[in-house]
């Protein structure tokens, strides 16, 4: 296929953990929010004169001082972004606000905070918890409102004077709408036979708007969603089958490009840097509490295994088993990180549910957080590929 | 061999295999309380089996035959201890494995895979381990049991070695080897269908920690009975939390009710809450005894005896516990006054921190008889330390679900290894300061990934304030990463080569316990 105007840009504005656009909203005075994970409303981080960044390690080599500080037992994600704090990485931000969720990502922010890595010359910055719910239900949608309106909107306000009204929240979704649809028009291009799209390059799009300012990258998804109406795609196939990807945090596109150099074409992302759920539009009425709406969008939308009430660890799987029928997949590759907390029950139950209730082929990996020249994924992933095609051989699409 | 602590060495009685070689002799009175002890304990297990239900409750249940090393269980956790401190360690431990037998026998009643009581399977409840079941207080009429604690954690300090097939089930079924070994042994026990059929409904929790949560959905899709999971958050240090946990208690409430017909009653609750604040009161005068010079509750004998009490683990009637507790009283008042040491020589006051191996429950025991480090207290230990509304007002009542939700957000570990930088890493310093330690026996837990978030911190904090920290790796039921001697030998390159310390007893620095139950 003939190469996406933008994507080199793209793909340099994600090679580190900051970039141009970061530097250019801060310079015109926005403040920049650190932030971890989809549980946090990034709504909320982005009202008028602040933005998000989805904290990353890319290039990620040595994590020694990371290690010596969270042993080497701990994720290799959460120590990446020690060591990159460590290492003045992220230096540009004026605040974090993680979500009291995963107990390792906690540790990072707790060493960040605690060795005063972020703060240099900067008076008013902080580290700020929030608790977030782990069921989707009314109550779990209360508590949020309650932690959000606290710990995240009084403090933006009372730090940074940030509006905080409705209609700013309101501007915010608005903003926040435009952004998902860009990206879900681009997407819609892999439900294609034959995906004028891949998931790498998918990948690189949907993430940059996760690290920069969305008033800045708006424009340039805007004029590749519009190069994809016209794109053709290769005469002969550049894939052997389709899947679902799913599992926890992928924030290298370059993992997306090893499975795909495998023969898979990846056609949805279901992963806390993917589209689903965190590209989901917010629907917003006139009647009911604007903060309330946007919390139960993330409640009742959120993915993650950590929420544990029974009827949402059941939606989980029939939510991938909804995804790979619209997105016509082959097969679903459910992947983790090592040493993750959630992810391994999640990764385990799910690949059996899957595979034995639903009917789907599934490849179930752990992996290290840079996987993306990893020699042993690439061959469990020829292997799912070679046996989807045999089970396809022997008749059956499963 | 004699009366007096450290009068033989110890460690001359493993010679590699599954029992140590002899008894231990103590001297005449104290051998003949341990070893009428020893007989009552074997005489319990007998009168147990002698019940046609638990016979075949014995013979169903693959974990079941571990039970035959209860008594050299509590011979290791009595190992070397004289007098007041035998007879307090006896007293406790002998307390768990009397209750222990006492719920096994009454969960085989009613369990259904060896045509238990349908009837009183009913009025059962099931519930996860480590969860506070205090909720259990506004239900007289019904039983909130947890089989998980008979065939896991209750098992493993018995025999180190029970939980490695049900690890391997939960691996071969897909769980990574990185993440806990509890909820992975739990889960295994579900995946060999080798847990008890009882109850009629769940109650789950996010208990300890991020692992913990996730093995109940997995289990749930195998069991399929109704089930109420109870959302408390770990994020204690804020305030906010407690509305959550308060709405979640009420429901879980309602649940219970619309699922067995039971009514929650006020006067059951407070009457049982009264009974724990008299626990608490006590403990509370322990921790004030162990600040002393002359500590007389240490850690190796009121740990695993604290952390079943205050969850109600064992579903007992909590005047019994407080009968115990009472006689702990009594004799720690009396050894205070005789200014009496718990070891021969206490040559160092330690806060033991994190979670223990519970394949190892002897290691306080050990770190006395052969280094004189005397556990003071324990991070389980200092859960639940609070006092709560015990009478029937109109504003009790509605303060009695933010006391429920105060234990659950602080329930057992969680609230300090998942709780947040100041309760988990800063009041480890002020522990250290009132309790007058000198040093930290910091467990680590090799899967659990709160309180290695804070190694380096840890290092760093403790070298300002000149404290010791003796890292002692574990994989809390798996003794095949971590062994018993791999735990000792942390301690002993510590105690030699940077305190340049020699032991009290020699012969335990390095003993043949790998095979052992």
């Amino acid at each position: 296929m003939k190469d996406l105007k933008h994507l080199n840009y793209f793909e340099n504005l994600l090679q580190d953990s900051g970039n141009e656009l970061v530097d250019k909203a801060r310079a015109a005075g926005s403040i920049c929010i650190g932030t971890t994970c989809y549980q946090i409303p990034e709504v909320l981080l982005n009202l008028t004169g602040c933005f998000a960044v989805r904290m990353r390690a890319p290039r990620t080599g040595s994590m020694e001082m990371g290690t010596y500080y969270m042993t080497s037992l701990n994720c290799e994600f959460a120590r990446a972004l020690l060591e990159r704090c460590l290492e003045g990485g992220y230096g540009f931000l004026d605040c974090i606000i993680e979500p009291f969720a995963c107990s390792q990502m906690t540790s990072t922010m707790e060493n960040i905070e605690k060795l005063h890595l972020c703060d240099k010359d900067k008076p008013d910055f902080f580290v700020q918890h929030v608790d977030t719910p782990i069921k989707a239900d009314e109550n779990a949608v209360r508590h949020l409102t309650r932690m959000c309106r606290a710990r995240i909107l009084e403090k933006l306000h009372e730090t940074f004077g940030t509006d905080v009204s409705d209609a700013a929240l309101r501007d915010a979704v608005m903003r926040y709408n435009e952004i998902c649809d860009v990206i879900n028009e681009i997407g819609s291009y892999r439900k294609l036979d034959d995906p004028t799209i891949t998931g790498y390059e998918f990948a690189v799009l949907c993430l940059a708007t996760y690290c920069a300012p969305w008033e800045l990258v708006i424009e340039k998804l805007r004029e590749t969603a519009r190069e994809l109406k016209t794109r053709k795609p290769d005469a002969k196939k550049q894939f052997r089958i389709k899947a679902v990807l799913a599992g926890s945090e992928i924030d290298d596109p370059d993992f997306v490009k090893l499975i795909e150099d495998a023969g898979v074409r990846v056609v949805a992302d279901r992963h806390c840097f993917g589209s689903f759920p965190g590209r989901m539009p917010i629907e917003l009425n006139d009647a009911d509490d604007v903060l309330e709406q946007i919390c139960r969008h993330y409640v009742m939308q959120c993915q993650c295994p950590r929420y544990m009430d029974n009827d949402r660890i059941a939606e989980r799987k029939a939510y991938l088993d909804r995804l790979a029928h619209e997105y016509d997949a082959d097969g679903i590759i459910l992947q983790q990180m090592n040493f993750c907390n959630f992810w391994p029950y999640e990764r385990a139950g799910a690949s059996q549910i899957l595979s034995q209730e639903y009917g789907w082929p599934v490849l179930s990996i752990d992996r290290p957080y840079a996987a993306g020249s990893s020699g042993q994924i690439r061959t469990r992933i020829q292997a799912f590929v070679e046996s989807v095609e045999i089970k396809r051989l022997q008749g059956g699409k499963s | 061999m004699g009366k007096r602590m450290n009068s033989e060495a110890l460690g001359k009685f493993y010679n590699g295999g599954r029992t140590k070689v002899r008894r231990e002799w103590r001297g005449l009175a104290d051998t003949w309380f341990d070893y009428k002890c020893w007989v009552k304990t074997w005489g319990m297990l007998f009168k147990f089996l002698f019940n046609l239900q638990n016979l075949k409750g014995f013979l169903r249940y693959r974990w079941m035959l571990n039970y035959i090393a209860t008594p050299d269980f509590l011979d290791r956790c009595n190992e070397g201890l004289r007098g007041k401190q035998l007879r307090l360690s006896h007293m406790e431990f002998g307390f768990i494995v009397k209750e222990l037998m006492r719920s096994l026998t009454f969960m085989f009643k009613a369990d259904q895979n060896i045509g238990g009581s349908k009837a009183l399977s009913d009025k059962m409840v099931i519930m996860d381990e480590n969860m506070m079941e205090e909720i259990m207080f506004g239900f007289p009429n019904l039983y909130f049991m947890c089989p998980q604690v008979a065939g896991v954690f209750a098992l493993c300090a018995v025999s180190q070695n029970s939980q490695i097939r049900y690890i391997d089930k939960a691996e071969e079924f897909g769980i990574t080897g990185d993440v806990c070994a509890m909820p992975k042994s739990e889960l295994g026990l579900c995946i060999e269908d080798d847990t008890l059929d009882i109850g009629k409904c769940m109650l789950h929790c996010n208990t300890t920690c991020d692992t913990s949560l996730m093995g109940n959905g997995i289990e749930d899709w195998r069991y399929r009975k109704p089930s109420f999971a109870i959302a408390a958050s770990e994020h204690i240090e804020d305030e906010l939390v407690l509305e959550y946990a308060v709405d979640e208690i009420k429901a879980a409430i309602r649940f219970v009710e619309e699922q067995t017909g039971e009514k929650w009653d006020w006067d059951a609750y407070f009457r049982n809450m009264r009974v724990l604040n008299e626990q608490t009161r006590i403990f509370l005068e322990i921790l004030e005894i162990n600040k002393t010079p002359y500590p007389q509750v240490p850690e190796n004998v009121i740990n695993l005896y604290r952390d079943i009490y205050y969850t109600r683990m064992l579903n007992a009637d909590g005047e019994s516990y407080l009968e115990i507790d009472r006689k702990i009283r009594e004799i720690m008042y009396e050894g205070y006054k005789n200014k009496e040491l718990v070891c021969t020589e206490i040559r160092h006051r330690a806060l033991i921190w994190g979670v223990q191996g519970e394949f190892y429950t002897a290691f306080p025991n050990w770190l006395l008889n052969c280094w004189g480090i005397v556990g003071i207290t324990h991070m389980l230990s200092l859960t639940s330390t609070k006092i709560y509304a015990d009478t029937d007002t109109p504003e009790n009542r509605e303060q009695a679900m933010y006391d429920l939700a105060d234990l659950y957000v602080n329930m057992i570990m969680r609230n300090r290894s998942e709780g947040g930088f100041r309760l988990g890493v800063d009041d480890v310093w002020r522990f250290c300061e009132e309790f007058k330690m000198d040093m930290i026996v910091m467990c680590e837990q090799i899967a659990c990934k709160a309180l290695t978030g804070w190694h380096g911190i840890y290092e760093e904090e403790a070298a300002k304030r000149g404290i010791h920290v003796v890292w002692v790796p574990h994989a809390l039921l798996d003794p095949r990463k971590a062994s018993r001697q791999n735990m000792r030998d942390q301690v002993n390159r510590y105690m030699r080569t940077v305190l340049g310390e020699k032991p009290l007893d020699p012969s335990l620095e390095y003993i043949e316990d790998d095979n052992a139950w």
